[in-house]
């Protein structure tokens, strides 16, 4: 087998890798990357280059936590296409399920129906004044506004945040709404 | 995620340890079975003395069907190794077939020959014995398939629960050696295949890609 070793380079530079070569492996995962990058988008997945660098380094560190599982007698592509295909279809249903709830818009200056609305804007524009109002609220109100309005968290994100406190889902919604009229009326004295 | 690939080939390469390839499935089966001779045979002695029933002869027959059990669950379990290995054929699937074809062969035959089904406590009480048995054996073999790559969770979880209880029944065999009727061929081969069918189930969570955050540290 030390003929077929030969033969295949990457073979020779996982094979050095496994000893704990570091220039080799370098080399050996800038080429696996080469390559996957190359093979993603032959696959013609619909992934922006974003997804496609996420999931080749996704591919990477699976390649880093298995390396051990490389037999040096063996060809690597076989080893390195088994692992990159597990990763790519995990993935992709990741994706999928990502694309399925969102739904991409461009930004664009609206003006809303309602005159208070766009007052909002103009005179509560100011971050800082905004933030002001924030810090009047009450605890409870004031962690449900920056984790769901400010941080941009899930509901079940913000009640897993708020665990140590027991914070429900429910009760967030509920300090939620709460802190959404104090704020409404904290802008309409102003 | 890392801010881009090139800062995490860098991350990786640069705290590289050296790592020893993994044994063959049949190499790695060997030692799982090495380490569980010793215990089988505590096992085996302890069950006797909890269910106050004798070791069991081996006669003809009986030892037959004892060695397919015990050929079903080592099978299973370089199955089991071999499917953490990425690029290999799924041919090792047909590994445990044989073995199991000929333990229910000698079971389904001996069945036949035995009087009408009942159900008895005692049968019964063999299936907790076989989860007990087979607890030790599973945890061994589930630390040392975490060293491999989960392609295929589910199957691996099942082949592996399949080799546990194959082992676990053995044991219980040992200290219950009696005709073989239809109650006691469902809750022993019954029982093999239900943990075997649970755990595939669990299979996602048994076997876990590792956490990106454990390669770069």
């Amino acid at each position: 087998m030390e003929g077929g070793k030969r033969e295949d380079p990457l073979a020779e530079l996982m094979s050095r890798s496994q000893a704990g070569d570091a220039t080799a492996y370098a080399e050996l995962l800038k080429e696996t990357a080469r390559i996957l990058r190359r093979a993603i988008h032959g696959w013609r997945t619909g992934l922006t280059d974003e997804d496609i660098e996420d999931l080749i380094q996704e591919i990477l560190l699976a390649v880093h936590n298995v390396r051990a599982t490389y037999d040096p007698s063996r060809p690597f592509m076989p080893w390195l296409l088994a692992i990159a295909h597990n990763r790519f279809v995990d993935g992709a249903r990741r994706y999928a399920r990502r694309g399925a709830r969102e739904v991409p818009v461009d930004e664009q200056n609206v003006t809303l129906k309602e005159p208070f609305a766009n007052t909002i804007e103009e005179t509560f524009g100011e971050s800082e004044a905004l933030q002001r109002a924030i810090e009047e609220l009450p605890s409870s109100q004031r962690a449900a506004i920056e984790m769901l309005k400010l941080q941009e968290m899930s509901l079940k994100e913000a009640s897993e945040a708020s665990e140590a406190s027991g914070i429900s889902i429910g009760a967030l919604k509920v300090a939620t709404h709460r802190a959404m009229n104090a704020l409404r009326k904290l802008v309409k004295k102003r | 995620m890392i801010k881009n690939t090139e800062e995490l080939i860098h991350n990786l390469s640069s705290d590289l340890s050296p790592v020893r390839p993994l044994r063959s499935p049949l190499i790695r089966s060997a030692l799982w079975v090495g380490i569980l001779l010793p215990y089988t045979g505590l096992a085996i002695v302890v069950t006797a003395l909890l269910i106050k029933r004798p070791i069991a002869t081996l006669d003809r027959a009986f030892a037959i069907e004892q060695i397919f059990a015990l050929a079903t669950g080592i099978a299973a379990a370089m199955a089991a190794f071999a499917s953490v290995i990425p690029g290999r054929s799924r041919s090792y699937l047909l590994w445990p077939v044989f073995p199991l074809a000929g333990w229910l062969g000698t079971l389904g035959e001996s069945c036949l020959a035995a009087p009408p089904p009942a159900v008895t406590g005692h049968n019964l009480s063999c299936f907790p014995f076989i989860i007990f048995l087979g607890t030790a054996p599973a945890i061994i073999l589930w630390k040392m398939l975490r060293r491999g790559a989960p392609l295929t969770p589910h199957m691996t979880a099942g082949l592996g629960a399949l080799a546990a209880a194959g082992v676990g029944n053995f044991c219980v065999r040992m200290v219950h050696q009696e005709d073989v009727t239809l109650m006691l061929l469902v809750w022993h081969v019954g029982g093999v295949f239900l943990l075997a069918f649970l755990s595939s189930m669990a299979g996602r969570y048994l076997l876990k890609w590792r956490s990106p955050e454990s390669a770069v540290d």
